[in-house]
């Protein structure tokens, strides 16, 4: 939690060295206060709701809230106006369930302190449902900024972890401070079906029984603490639980358990666990849903689907399909023919994925979208994606906006454009849906943010800067394995280390080389008295990089880092 | 070719389907192996709605019912698999040597490939064990093979009872005692956390009774034991409610378990493995243990390097209820070829070698009284092989589960999963080096620090 | 202290071994299996033939043979004679106890080390060997595995108590050729580093071979001018420069498709004796392999497909796909203590395709074509090796007993520790009382 703190102090004298220049970047919130907070969006085609449009509108908002809209509609004298001729107008967008504004934690390697794996703390497990995200939020995460781009006004927040990462918050994509984010606090228990690394419960049959087991006992330990508030005398006290107390309101059902599920085995496995033990569930980033529709709808359970999609490779140019044809002449090889049939059903797989919110909505049933999983540069493809595929415009604007402010309880206050719902909107150049539509303004709880042109992509092959102190951690059967990278020199002169946590060595690195935003590199360490080479290949995105890391054959883990900011 | 494009893209809309099914088909003419009353020559099964209804000569298929015509070909019950990890997502919740609490039906995989490969060598039911790394596993789950599915809930055989996995020797030892470096590390040790898990889950329902019979009366102020759903799974071991199948494989260690046992008062106990079973084959008659073993596994470690591959038959012929099992994705497709190893290692009958792949192991599982053999009222789980099932020549033609025709030779396409891996790139070829291998130690090998 | 235990365990194993591995003595001397089918596999099946095996080879077959006086007579009505079976590939005697990196012995530390040679780490004494014999394997290929260049191969005959008794004649330079498949279920490369990985050994074999090349190149130009400068000692290439040279035989080990056609590649341009072994995809490029001219040891035949959607049954076809493309197929088990399950890995090819015959081909005269040594072995011809066994019935099929066995000219008895532990065990005594 220190390091966390760092991070965060870091961070706070940054930005009082370089001063404003810092905050006034490209649709940032400026510090200095606006010269009004009433704002009269004129002119504009405004979607108030799927399917409830005005055209040549007039939107106002006071003090945060949305006090008209409609036509004809006095603009006050003291109202800031934005010309919105051609631009199209929505209520800002809710996403179902993210880690937005909530940094991640660096990864320990906790499992190796703990001496009966078997018997694990709960920290160090994953069992920390009395943890609330409110504690973890921090306003300048970068998520925050790049939701708020795409035109999502609202989060369910989570907290990073394993089983039981704690309970999420109802966050707005603005305010200074986490509180002043928050707009709805403990919502949702978050769960999820992860194991620990190296200690119980470690796999999906120890989540599954963990979770029981902890139910069983929540429920038990409140139905004695009733008991004792009735005739406490002579009774034994009953001892505090944080964890158990956690799982009060949910077993009263007043707080639903959200549960991230995304294939099709474990959403049923999810579904399992609500009709055992009772919970309100929220289904959450469900990606293999088509199958089970009908399971998931007769459970009750509420609905978000991932925007996270596979992506399905490009159709080939149009110079190599006329390759192509020269060639059907020749007799084709029965492996060329196995490739094509493989591809028939590894794209006819992803269609479904593809297909799914349209199928879903054509069944009658009602879902939001969440983007645990999903990257901020893909959701906008993404939504095109299910739009093409058969999802009406209205269909994926009311996933966005009504659908999940029903599912989360917020309708009085979100998810249309009407009097009196807080100032929460998306104003687009083109419908939201086209490819080509840019985000002019987002407004958040009545604040402006304003986007000119997209920042242009970095020059394709340009090398990234690899050089620096970078902090690491990979995830191994064996554990989670964090440490430091220090990549020292220029361009096609590079020199460098690596350092773990676990074996407190330090490795030198060879073969460094930096091609586009691919970084590589390789090192040796000694494994069970014989000399394994680990191959490293990680794409850098800036300050951070994601990628694999193959030692021989041992077999290959997914590592990530961050750069270590200088001093 | 286009023939064969067009059966993938058929199966890929038809494969899912969601309910459990129940057929109804006639097998005409087989030479019936019935393995409980003999053989039968040129005899018709019928099975309807899922049920063997009739079996005799001349029998007329009830209207739209399928016929199977088995002229030349062999009839047997569908074979089972006492031992497997096949459907399963994951096998061993390795971190602690009690884990009584979890269940792999809690991690059964419909949509894995390997239970169509098991249908295309007869088979119809395994049984989805927890894994061997800890000396009380996890609870386990009988599943029937009923593939095209991608609800785990169709696959489990209902009727089946519970069943535990227990485990003795090197693998709980190397796990806990050689990788955590807490007890056992030894046979000693294994054979303490028995004692000591079923002293105390004896404690726990002795706790609860004290508590149900006094929490009624007035003015009581005491409070339940804390609710433990380990002890609560043991407890049910000692009220005789679950099977245990206990891997193990040293004389010594297998007579101990029975000890440990009889102090305890359980009585339904199956060795898995049971390599040297045959050395207290007449101890574990008596004690009524049943055995599940491999047909020639041996020497890939320490504690099989005494085996002998005649295990299977001198345990038979002590009396001990036997099965040969797989432990392995690939053994599971060609059970009959280990099967027809006892005429090999030890000149069984023809019965009773196949009795070793279906009645027996589904005596061991529980569930005799619905599958294993051909009768009637029986499940109408069914394989039909040309040539004589334990002849190297014979070949698996088809395999029914509840009257469905879940295998065809004739008729399948050969890409038979159900979701394909939006993820997988067609160019880079998959080859596991080695052999299949076991999957009882899977998700344990981490835990091995030597 | 740890050291201390590892040693008293290492006593310990050794001392149970020395207390069981005693097998009864065989016999040498003349032998005259009368009244036998005599399946010859070259030569068609001789019925009631008589086959006389002296001085460690078969002296005579046939119908009219006489029988040399002082002959044990061994009475074969209702039973038949079969040459030897032999094991394309196996870690026979490199190892005793999987689990127990104190017994393994097939894998040494290094990418390029053709020198590791298995023939003199072979174990006469394992316990497997008996246990592989009785089930009519006579001989087995021995195979050191790891990357790249792993070491040495030997073909032994599966009795003697020294590498020279047991030697059959044939020895092979392994290469392990670079993969550019997966490695398992943890393996979650990417595409692209998969493919770089496979650059990268690929380079590194080059780079050996190219070194090879040019040892060999100097070697012959000191030949030629019959020089007495000596080549520096460099074990590495003098055991890759009889395999440059065309004389000794290049084992590869390769099994994707990709790869296959890789190997291909990579042999066509060099003038060498090249045998691949695994092939377990050989099924998707079996014309390429026929053109090529290559040889093939495939196997384990019982084992599971390699890919998902592969047909269930792609294992067991693999010999028989390649066989009727024209690919000269051999069958192994891949494995150390159930090499006695060669018969049916054979049979299973038989029956998914490959036939009987051809079958039986594969592990007898086929194998003895690919190592050389067809002069000696894989069939029963007069003047060959009295490598033979006699069943009951058919060797593919399950319950066949093998009911006499000859290595050599050797009358093996017929016994293991496994048949001992039935023996004494099948009616314990004490029983249950004491």
């Amino acid at each position: 939690m220190t390091g966390l703190k760092l991070v965060f102090m870091r961070r706070a004298l940054l930005i009082l060295f370089l001063g404003l220049s810092y905050l006034t970047s490209d649709g940032q919130s400026n510090e200095m206060a606006p010269v009004t907070r009433t704002y009269a969006i004129k002119n504009a085609r405004i979607i108030q709701a799927p399917g409830r449009v005005i055209d040549e509108g007039v939107l106002i908002i006071k003090n945060g809230i949305i006090t008209a809209v409609g036509k004809n509609i006095d603009i006050p004298a003291g109202a800031r106006i934005i010309q919105a001729d051609s631009l199209y107008v929505y209520a800002g967008f809710i996403d179902g369930l993210s880690h937005t504004g909530v940094p991640k934690p660096r990864e320990e390697d906790l499992s190796k302190k703990v001496k009966d794996p078997g018997n694990p703390p709960n920290d160090i497990a994953g069992i920390e449902p009395q943890k609330d995200v409110r504690n973890m939020l921090d306003p300048s995460d970068k998520s925050v900024d790049e939701m708020r781009r795409l035109g999502f006004a609202v989060s369910h927040a989570v907290p990073h972890g394993r089983m039981l990462p704690g309970q999420g918050a109802i966050i707005l994509h603005a305010g200074e401070t986490p509180d002043a984010m928050v707009y709805k606090q403990q919502v949702s228990l978050f769960s999820q079906l992860s194991g620990a690394p190296g200690i119980y419960p470690n796999t999906v049959i120890g989540v599954m029984a963990k979770y029981r087991g902890l139910y069983r006992q929540a429920e038990q330990a409140k139905a004695y603490n009733a008991r004792y508030i009735q005739s406490a005398a002579g009774m034994e006290r009953p001892v505090s639980d944080r964890i158990l107390e956690a799982f009060y309101p949910v077993i009263d059902k007043q707080l639903p358990v959200v549960f991230k599920a995304e294939d099709v085995l474990s959403i049923q496995r999810v579904l399992d666990l609500k009709s055992q033990l009772g919970f309100n569930l929220i289904l959450a980033d469900v990606k293999q849903g088509w199958d089970i529709s009908e399971k998931i709808k007769n459970s009750g359970a509420k609905l978000f689907l991932s925007l996270d999609l596979p992506e399905m490779e490009e159709k080939k140019s149009e110079t190599d399909t006329t390759r192509a044809e020269d060639k059907k002449e020749e007799v084709r090889s029965d492996s060329d023919l196995e490739k094509q049939r493989l591809q028939a059903r590894k794209d006819a797989m992803i269609k479904k994925y593809y297909q799914q919110p349209a199928l879903l909505h054509s069944q009658g049933m009602i879902f939001g979208f969440s983007t645990l999983e999903a990257k901020s540069k893909d959701i906008r493809a993404n939504l095109s994606k299910l739009v093409e595929n058969g999802l009406s415009e209205d269909a994926a604007l009311a996933a966005l906006t009504t659908s999940p402010a029903q599912l989360l309880g917020l309708s009085a206050t979100m998810g249309t454009l009407d009097n009196g719902k807080i100032a929460n909107l998306v104003i687009t150049d083109k419908s939201y849906f086209d490819k080509e539509s840019k985000v002019k303004y987002v407004f958040v709880d009545g604040k402006m943010f304003e986007y000119k042109d997209e920042p242009k992509p970095k020059k394709n092959g340009d090398a990234v800067k690899v050089a620096g102190k970078w902090t690491y951690n990979t995830e191994t059967p064996q554990g989670v394995h964090t440490g430091d990278i220090i990549i020292n020199g220029e361009e096609d002169d590079y020199s460098g280390t690596i350092s773990s946590t676990v074996s407190g060595d330090t490795n030198d690195l060879s073969d460094i080389s930096v091609d586009g935003d691919q970084l590589s590199f390789s090192f040796t360490v000694v494994i069970d008295g014989n000399a394994v080479l680990i191959d490293v290949l990680v794409t850098v995105d800036e300050d951070t990089f994601e990628g694999t890391m193959t030692a021989g054959d041992y077999g290959s883990y997914p590592i990530e880092g961050e750069r270590t900011p200088e001093k | 070719m286009k023939k064969y494009t067009t059966i993938v893209l058929l199966l890929l809309f038809s494969l899912v389907a969601q309910a459990q099914q129940k057929g109804t088909v006639l097998i005409k003419n087989g030479t019936v192996l019935t393995i409980t009353n003999g053989t039968l020559e040129a005899t018709d099964v019928l099975i309807k709605d899922g049920i063997i209804s009739k079996i005799g000569k001349g029998l007329n298929a009830p209207k739209g019912a399928r016929t199977i015509d088995a002229t030349g070909m062999y009839v047997m019950p569908g074979i089972i698999d006492a031992h497997s990890h096949i459907a399963l997502d994951a096998v061993n919740e390795a971190t602690s040597p009690v884990t009584a609490e979890v269940w792999t039906g809690d991690a059964i995989n419909p949509m894995d490939v390997s239970i169509y490969r098991a249908l295309a060598g007869g088979v119809t039911i395994s049984h989805a064990l927890h894994g061997s790394a800890n000396a009380i596993g996890g609870e386990s789950e009988t599943i029937k093979h009923r593939y095209g599915t991608v609800d785990p809930d169709v696959l489990r055989m209902k009727e089946a009872p519970r069943t535990i996995k227990f485990a003795l020797g090197e693998n709980p030892t190397r796990v806990h005692g050689g990788g955590s470096g807490i007890v056992p590390r030894t046979r000693m040790g294994v054979e303490a956390v028995f004692r000591s898990s079923f002293s105390e889950a004896r404690e726990y329902m002795k706790k609860w009774d004290d508590y149900n019979v006094n929490k009624n009366k007035k003015g009581f102020k005491g409070t339940a034991p804390q609710y433990d759903l380990r002890l609560e799974t043991l407890a049910d071991i000692l009220r005789g409610e679950i099977i245990v199948h206990c891997h193990s494989y040293r004389a010594d260690e297998i007579y101990m378990l029975m000890q440990v046992f009889k102090d305890f008062g359980i009585k339904k106990l199956v060795f898995q493995h049971v390599n040297e079973g045959f050395k207290v084959a007449p101890e574990l008659a008596e004690f009524g243990a049943m055995a599940s073993v491999f047909s020639d596994w041996w020497a890939y470690k320490f504690e099989v390097y005494y085996s002998t591959a005649y295990n299977a038959t001198i345990l038979h012929k002590n009396g001990v209820v036997t099965s040969i099992n797989s432990d392995s994705g690939e053994l599971i497709r060609h059970l009959y070829h280990e099967a027809a190893k006892t005429q090999k290692y030890g000149g069984l009958s023809d019965n009773d070698a196949l009795s070793m792949i279906t009645i027996n192991p589904a005596k061991q599982l529980g569930i005799e009284s619905r599958v294993g053999s051909i009768e009637e009222g029986k499940d109408g789980d069914i394989a039909i092989f040309k040539n004589h099932p334990l002849s190297i020549y014979t070949i698996p033609m088809m395999t029914i589960v509840d009257g469905v025709v879940e295998f065809d030779r004739e008729n399948d396409a050969d890409d038979m999963r159900i979701y394909a891996d939006p993820k997988e790139t067609i160019d880079v070829t998959l080859h596991e080096t080695g052999h299949a291998g076991d999957r009882c130690m899977q998700d344990a090998e981490f835990l091995f620090h030597e | 202290m740890k050291n201390f235990k590892y040693i008293f365990l290492g006593l310990i194993l050794f001392a149970v071994q020395w207390a069981e591995a005693q097998n009864a003595k065989g016999k040498t001397g003349t032998f005259a299996l009368t009244n036998a089918s005599l399946v010859t596999v070259t030569n068609g099946t001789i019925a009631n033939g008589t086959l006389i095996i002296a001085d460690g080879k078969i002296s005579a077959l046939g119908t009219d043979v006489t029988i040399p006086e002082g002959a044990e007579v061994i009475d074969c009505t209702g039973l038949s004679v079969y040459p030897g079976m032999i094991e394309g590939g196996s870690r026979l005697g490199l190892v005793e106890v999987g689990s127990d990196a104190r017994t393994r012995d097939y894998n040494e530390i290094g990418d390029v080390i053709p020198q590791m040679k298995a023939l003199t780490a072979i174990n006469p004494n394992s316990v497997l060997i008996p246990v592989t014999r009785i089930s009519g394997v006579t001989t087995a290929l021995t195979v050191p595995d790891g990357s790249l260049f792993p070491g040495t191969a030997a073909l032994v005959n599966l009795h003697g108590y020294t590498p020279d008794q047991m030697y059959a004649g044939f020895e092979a330079v392994v290469l392990s050729f670079p993969s550019t498949g997966k490695r398992g279920r943890w393996d979650s490369r990417s595409e692209e580093d998969i493919k770089k990985d496979a650059e990268k050994a690929l380079k590194q074999l080059n780079d050996a071979w190219e070194k090879a090349v040019a040892y060999y190149q100097i070697d012959s130009a000191i030949r030629a001018k019959n020089s007495k400068e000596n080549m520096e000692y460099y074990p590495e290439m003098e055991n890759l420069l009889p395999v440059v040279r065309g004389e000794k035989t290049l084992l590869v080990e390769v099994n994707a498709a990709n790869d296959i056609k890789a190997a291909i590649e990579w042999v066509a341009d060099k003038d060498v004796k090249v045998v691949f072994s695994g092939v377990s995809e050989g099924w998707r490029v079996a014309e390429e392999l026929a053109e090529a001219k290559i040889p093939v040891i495939a196997g384990p035949v019982l084992n599971i497909p390699n890919r998902e959607y592969d047909r269930y049954d792609r294992s067991y076809a693999n010999p028989g796909i390649m066989h009727k493309a024209g690919v000269k197929v051999a069958i192994k088990t891949a494995d150390a203590e159930n090499v006695r399950n060669l018969p049916y890995n054979a049979g299973f090819a038989a029956t998914y395709g490959m036939g009987k015959e051809e079958a039986l081909k594969a592990i007898t005269i086929v194998p003895a074509e690919i190592f050389g040594v067809a002069d000696k072995l894989g069939s029963l011809e007069k003047g060959k090796i009295a490598n033979v066994f006699v069943t009951d019935g058919d060797p593919f099929e399950t319950k066949t007993q093998v009911r006499h066995l000859f290595i050599q000219g050797w009358k093996i008895p017929m016994e293991s520790r496994q048949t001992k532990l039935y023996d004494e065990f099948l009616e314990r005594e004490p029983g249950l009382k004491k």
